[in-house]
């Protein structure tokens, strides 16, 4: 396990810089209800990444493998894209957000696990697309997930999805007990 | 109540008579950093170093209720784990076997221990901190009820270091514990119905409740959980019978908050001062500063005072918090009508390393240099175990129980730790060998003390860890730790050792090697015989004596709870013990015993690098008797 020696100046100035520099994003409910924390401003759309293109109806989960074929449905497929999925400054700057936001105490380092789920097993809870990811960070999750949403950016939010998705490639179906081990820290 | 209420056979003058040539043969040894490896449990066996007698040993306050009852966490208020039921002794431990057992329904690591009172068995479990009373009157041990409390799913997600419980109290007809989302509970023990509830903790705020209360005189005394989530640690007192708060004090901040006034005599210069819970800290730091109280409390009636620990500062990273960050990593004793602070004691001042100091306290007068004590003995986190005058907060002797570096000794004049420079932790630099880790010479596993042997009996980890602090931003309800320190096993090849101490000499007795710290508590018993169970999942007897393993079973699941024994109906002695691997060492360290979700798999923690081969997760009581 590597261990991050971030610069905690270094971070906040990326922040700042992300947070001018904030994306769009046509929920209505980011901008509104949540109040902003002092690193980051409540967010309006602007022109370098419409992300989410799918007006006020839009929904981020469609199960459609629950309906019957042929089912009627009024929901409109839109395909949520993150514009950072792969970028590899996207997702180291995730990683640093993944620290600086205190999700790495949470999830353990690099996502191996600890008081929250593991980002390392290719398994998710909640769903592992990016708009499922996204939408776990945004508004958070039942076992005491905070929700983001309105606290940070939703570009920070799509970077740290990024980050998290880049952990998830492990497959952790057998375990031989002949196999690596990851350093973990108790409390 | 009870069917039956036999006495139990006493073999206390043989007992003595034993244990007077074990005395006389002198088998204590200092070994707190012995490294030798021995697959067989052994006794140390050094030549008499001239060890004070113990047999004018006596815990300070007797055993709660009926002798054959178990009516608090720790069996009395001195915090001692000590019955007197005599049955099982080492002519015939051998012969224990299961009685019955119980799944509990839920995973998760099953800290704490059962209560008995009068025919009926109380077990709180992990979350959702279900209540089950067991009729043991009956074959097939029916459950009288079960009770299910509202209680916020939020909390698994804020509580750093799994969702378990320590265990209900009982008073006035009512079982009282806590649930994990802030809550404190009272229950009708007859008919399983809630008498009240009172919301004490803040989940927003990172707060959460994992402790076992007391009750003392009317009163219910819970304590915060949350030193890595940033909380300003407290301690309160409850109605038994309303359950209104009657006063709550902090551990950290003003001296009105914290109940410093006209009682308050600290041993130490250094402790005495106005507002030195404000003082000892930079700006505003001691408001998200962590002096939790998650561990057990004692009280003494004679003094009227109450005993508690408090937890580690925070964040880890002492870069952020200059000072001694009073009174983080202390023992407080506090007047057991108002919370008043009557002494304190700080540990391990401006703590670097994660030394909480919530072990238990044990109330045990003690002969120490011709003299009778009034003791008070503690195994902390930091590897030293404390022997204090727990009427004025002196400490008497200070020696190390497990291997450690990080400290030469305790100078006696202050009671401060002399620091190696080389161990000191520092912010973005990477401190490395540190003993013990984090997890501590001991944990929340609870000690015991038996006043026939005049020895504690106490489960230790053996684990040091290298120790990397960094800047971190307190944000409500997330943790606030700042550092990362992975761990290893301890010098010598064992991660554990079960030991017996004299705290009259500050010497280890004996001990048996382990190979994972033992993280369940111990249970000493009047017919000689010692129990205690293992992270791997055995439950074993030894002799009180020196440390000969009389019998072991594997049970269920690794073992994280504590031992207690009652007198069942029939009048046989039961022993009791939850099988459940959880808490810190089975969720965050393990990791994978505890994989099973579909969504949740995790890869084996290099600190335990084969325990989940061992063992896996399940809640489960166990009962044996002969």
């Amino acid at each position: 396990m590597k261990w991050h020696l971030p610069k905690l100046l270094l971070v906040l100035a990326l922040l700042l810089s992300v947070a001018c520099d904030s994306t769009g994003n046509a929920r209505t409910a980011a901008g509104g209800g949540a109040s902003a924390s002092a690193s980051s401003t409540p967010e309006s759309t602007t022109s370098t990444s419409n992300l989410l293109v799918a007006g006020d109806s839009l929904r981020f989960v469609e199960h459609s493998e629950n309906l019957a074929a042929g089912f009627p449905s009024s929901i409109k497929p839109v395909a949520i894209k993150n514009p950072h999925e792969g970028d590899k400054n996207a997702i180291a700057t995730g990683g640093k957000l993944f620290i600086a936001y205190n999700c790495l105490d949470c999830h353990g380092a690099e996502g191996s696990g600890a008081m929250g789920p593991s980002f390392q097993d290719g398994r998710w809870h909640f769903g592992g697309s990016p708009a499922e990811v996204f939408e776990s960070i945004y508004q958070g999750r039942p076992d005491g997930m905070p929700a983001w949403g309105g606290r940070i950016t939703n570009d920070q939010i799509w970077m740290l999805t990024a980050y998290v998705r880049s952990l998830s490639s492990k497959d952790m179906s057998t375990e031989n007990f002949t196999g690596k081990t990851v350093e973990r820290t108790g409390h | 109540m009870r069917l039956v209420q036999k006495m139990e056979p006493r073999h206390q003058i043989t007992f003595f008579a034993i244990f007077a040539i074990v005395a006389c043969s002198g088998t204590a040894g200092k070994d707190g950093t012995n490294d030798s490896v021995s697959a067989e449990p052994q006794a140390t066996s050094t030549a008499a170093t001239g060890a004070s007698p113990l047999t004018g040993a006596r815990i300070a306050v007797a055993h709660a209720g009926p002798a054959g009852e178990w009516q608090m966490p720790a069996g009395d208020y001195a915090s001692s784990r000590y019955s007197e039921l005599s049955s099982i002794t080492p002519q015939n431990a051998a012969n224990l076997r299961v009685a019955w057992a119980f799944s509990t329904g839920v995973l998760r690591g099953h800290e704490g221990q059962p209560l008995v009172i009068g025919n009926t068995m109380y077990v709180v479990t992990p979350y959702p901190n279900v209540s089950y009373a067991i009729d043991l009157a009956q074959v097939g041990q029916p459950l009288k009820w079960k009770f299910r409390p509202a209680n916020a799913q939020q909390a698994i997600g804020r509580a750093c270091c799994d969702v378990v419980n320590r265990g209900a109290a009982y008073a006035d007809g009512k079982i009282f514990y806590n649930l994990l989302d802030g809550h404190t509970i009272a229950v009708d023990a007859a008919s399983g119905t809630q008498v009240w509830r009172t919301k004490m903790g803040d989940l927003s705020r990172g707060e959460t409740i994992t402790m076992a209360p007391i009750v003392v005189k009317g009163k219910v005394i819970v304590g915060s959980s949350g030193g890595e989530m940033g909380v300003r640690g407290w301690i309160a007192a409850l109605d038994a019978a309303t359950g209104k708060e009657i006063w709550r004090a902090y551990n950290i901040g003003p001296d009105k908050d914290v109940k410093v006034g006209a009682k308050f005599k600290p041993f130490y210069a250094h402790d005495r001062g106005k507002d030195l819970g404000v003082s000892s800290w930079p700006g505003d730091t001691w408001k998200t500063g962590g002096g939790a109280v998650w561990g057990w409390i004692s009280y003494d009636p004679a003094l009227n005072l109450i005993y508690h620990g408090t937890s580690n500062p925070g964040p880890w990273n002492e870069n952020q918090r200059a000072g001694d960050n009073k009174w983080t990593a202390a023992i407080l004793a506090r007047d057991a009508d108002t919370g008043e602070m009557v002494w304190a004691f700080q540990v391990t001042p401006h703590d670097m390393w994660d030394y909480d100091a919530v072990s238990e306290n044990i109330l045990v007068d003690l002969p120490i240099k011709g003299q009778t004590r009034k003791a008070l003995v503690h195994f902390d986190r930091n590897g030293f175990a404390y022997t204090i005058d727990r009427a004025t907060g002196q400490v008497i002797l200070a020696e190390p129980f497990v291997p450690m570096n990080w400290s030469t000794g305790i100078d006696l004049a202050t009671g401060r730790p002399k620091v190696v420079e080389t161990k000191k932790t520092a912010q973005d630099k990477n401190i490395t060998d540190i003993c013990p880790s984090l997890e501590g010479g001991k944990n929340q596993q609870p000690a015991a003390f038996s006043p026939q042997t005049g020895l504690f009996y106490v489960p230790t980890n053996n684990l040091c860890m290298d120790f990397q602090a960094r800047a971190v931003t307190y944000i409500a309800g997330t943790p606030f730790i700042g550092g990362n320190a992975p761990e290893k096993g301890g010098p010598g090849g064992y991660r554990g050792e079960f030991i017996a101490w004299d705290a009259t000499t500050g010497r280890k007795v004996w001990g048996i090697k382990e190979p994972y710290p033992v993280w369940g508590g111990a249970l000493a018993t009047a017919g000689g015989v010692v129990f205690y169970g293992t992270l791997d999942g055995w439950f074993k007897a030894v002799d009180a004596r020196n440390g000969k393993v009389l019998w072991q079973f594997k049970v269920g699941s690794g073992v994280v709870g504590n031992p207690v024994t009652y007198t069942g109906p029939d009048g046989k002695q039961y022993v009791a013990i939850y099988a459940g691997i959880g808490g810190d060492m089975g969720l965050l360290i393990a990791g994978d015993v505890a994989a099973n979700l579909p969504y949740d798999v995790r890869e084996r923690g290099t600190t335990l690098p084969d325990i989940s081969r061992w063992t896996s997760w399940g809640g489960e009581l166990f009962v044996f008797s002969l």
